[in-house]
């Protein structure tokens, strides 16, 4: 089970990392032009970045799942999961934000988006954390 | 043991056939949770925003009536004027209540302030306004004094400003409508006296200035008296006073609605097909594990059971894995379109107001049924034949 855990796990860090490049407002061409003429991303452009700094690591935990068997492993890397998925969502709900303006598609699309990742990312390792503390030493 | 326990047992017994049963009917549930909260959606979003307006008929000027339509679905800002004594000859036609002017203005393009790039500005008369004025009342308990606004549920003021700069002028943000789903909650509304202050000030205070011709109004929003006919008297308005068009408010968004009605047609025809084609996979994964299990059946007739009990283990099963199947289906849907609801209301263009909990629960009931219905009639023939089948005849094979 956890070889599968550990599958989703990546899969939703590779759609972490990749969902913002899609539908943050620069991806629509939407940027904030200064005083002095220059644009310059909107915020919600830094909470897909800090989304790869969360999936990168994710990612290691969902590779070092499927190739762990010791049950203290499993229960490190599922309480990492739990933190990291609650770091993906805590970037664009409040950490960094999104931009303000409720129609922009960093509020409609990516927000949610990232949310339901991060929700999925820590509910399957609350599972996975519970399930290591019941399973027996796999090695 | 009782006719659940041995349903349970059969689920857990066969995860295939169980695992097929309830994608199956999960996909239809889902299916039809999605599409009708999509279309009840729109409706509900129409119907908000035709209580908010609040007018019998809406009278514009000829050639308009689209891009009035646009304006309150979309808050796609208009231009339109006519002259003020349209307002008079309206309110002197008979069977007419009350008859208010409203101006239609918009903001500069991209003007930082603003949840669109160009925001819909609509100036409304308080002395006469059905519209705004009495939500306001209800809620703030007064009018909008000058410099006051009142926004729909998108407008917002930037982080760290106590003021929504327009044309170079400060105005005031007192309050947010409720959301409707349509345009309306893009638009900002203001009295006649801050829009001439705003057109007064903007050319020092703008880039470009608001000019609001004068002796001008966009349209007039009309109540017509209890018990007179509102078609009749458009119809007066409509032979009495030249240049104008009435819009009757039943038949505003007239070409959205159609739109609707094409869009829910596909969306039945969809359902439709997903319906049979579920329908005839449950019936063939429950023929062929019915065939499997027709020893297992014979012994339990054996044993005493009757053909009846027989059939009702099986329709027990289904009916469980309908029921799971079906909650998770309207749970996937409803949560997927909750969370992406903006996104959806601006991919399809369609406006989009989340049912009451009371019609989101009857949708519930109802996709529990369609579930319930779907998995009765795919196992009811294959259920019948293993139920009727000679015990002796099975066991021997």
């Amino acid at each position: 089970m956890f070889k599968v855990f550990g599958v989703v796990l990546v899969v939703l860090a590779i759609a972490l990392a990749v969902v913002p490049t899609f539908t943050d407002c620069q991806s629509q061409g939407k940027m904030i032009t200064l005083a002095n003429g220059k644009t310059t991303p909107m915020k919600c452009h830094w909470t897909g970045i800090a989304e790869i700094g969360v999936a990168v690591p994710l990612a290691v935990v969902g590779g070092m799942m499927t190739l762990s068997r010791r049950r203290n492993n499993l229960t490190n890397l599922s309480v990492l999961g739990v933190v990291l998925g609650g770091l993906a969502i805590a970037f664009p709900a409040g950490l960094i934000g999104v931009c303000q303006t409720p129609t922009m598609s960093c509020v409609t699309a990516m927000k949610p988006a990232l949310v339901s990742l991060g929700s999925l990312t820590a509910g399957i390792s609350v599972i996975g954390l519970v399930m290591s503390r019941k399973a027996k030493e796999l090695s | 043991m009782n006719v659940f326990r041995i349903a349970l047992r059969n689920i857990r017994g066969n995860a295939v056939k169980s695992l097929t049963v309830f994608m199956c009917v999960l996909g239809v549930a889902a299916f039809f949770v999605a599409t009708t909260l999509i279309v009840r959606g729109a409706q509900n979003s129409l119907e908000r925003g035709l209580e908010r307006l609040g007018a019998d008929i809406l009278v514009v000027p000829t050639g308009a009536e689209n891009k009035m339509e646009s304006a309150i679905l979309m808050g796609t800002p208009i231009k339109l004027w006519m002259p003020k004594q349209n307002l008079e000859k309206v309110s002197q036609i008979e069977g007419v209540s009350q008859a208010t002017p409203q101006i239609y203005l918009q903001s500069l393009f991209g003007a930082p302030c603003c949840a669109v790039n160009e925001m819909f500005m609509v100036v409304f008369d308080p002395e006469t306004d059905f519209s705004v004025t009495p939500w306001l009342n209800q809620h703030m308990g007064r009018g909008l004094a000058k410099g006051e606004v009142i926004g729909g549920t998108h407008i917002f003021l930037l982080e760290g400003e106590e003021y929504l700069k327009l044309y170079g002028y400060n105005l005031d943000l007192i309050g947010t409508l409720e959301p409707t789903g349509i345009g309306i909650d893009a638009t900002l509304f203001m009295t006649m006296e801050t829009a001439q202050e705003l057109a007064k000030y903007s050319p020092q205070t703008a880039i470009l200035p608001l000019e609001i011709p004068k002796d001008s109004i966009s349209s007039v929003m009309v109540k017509v008296k209890p018990g007179v006919n509102p078609h009749a008297v458009s119809v007066q308005i409509e032979r009495e006073i030249g240049g104008v068009v009435p819009i009757e408010s039943p038949n505003l968004f007239g070409a959205f609605r159609q739109q609707m009605l094409g869009l829910l047609g596909v969306f039945i025809v969809m359902l439709g097909l997903a319906y049979i084609v579920s329908a005839v996979l449950i019936g063939l994964v429950f023929s062929m594990a019915a065939h499997e299990r027709r020893r297992e059946m014979a012994v339990l007739r054996a044993t005493g059971a009757t053909p009846f009990f027989i059939f009702r283990t099986l329709w027990t099963e289904a009916a469980l894995l309908a029921v799971a199947g079906g909650a998770a289906g309207v749970a996937l849907s409803s949560i997927t379109i909750y969370i992406f609801r903006d996104y959806l209301a601006g991919t399809l263009g369609t406006p989009f107001l989340f049912p009451s909990f009371g019609s989101f629960m009857g949708l519930f009931v109802l996709a529990l049924a369609l579930s319930l219905a779907t998995v009765s009639i795919a196992v009811v023939v294959p259920a019948y034949r293993i139920s009727r089948q000679e015990p002796a005849l099975a066991m021997k094979e």
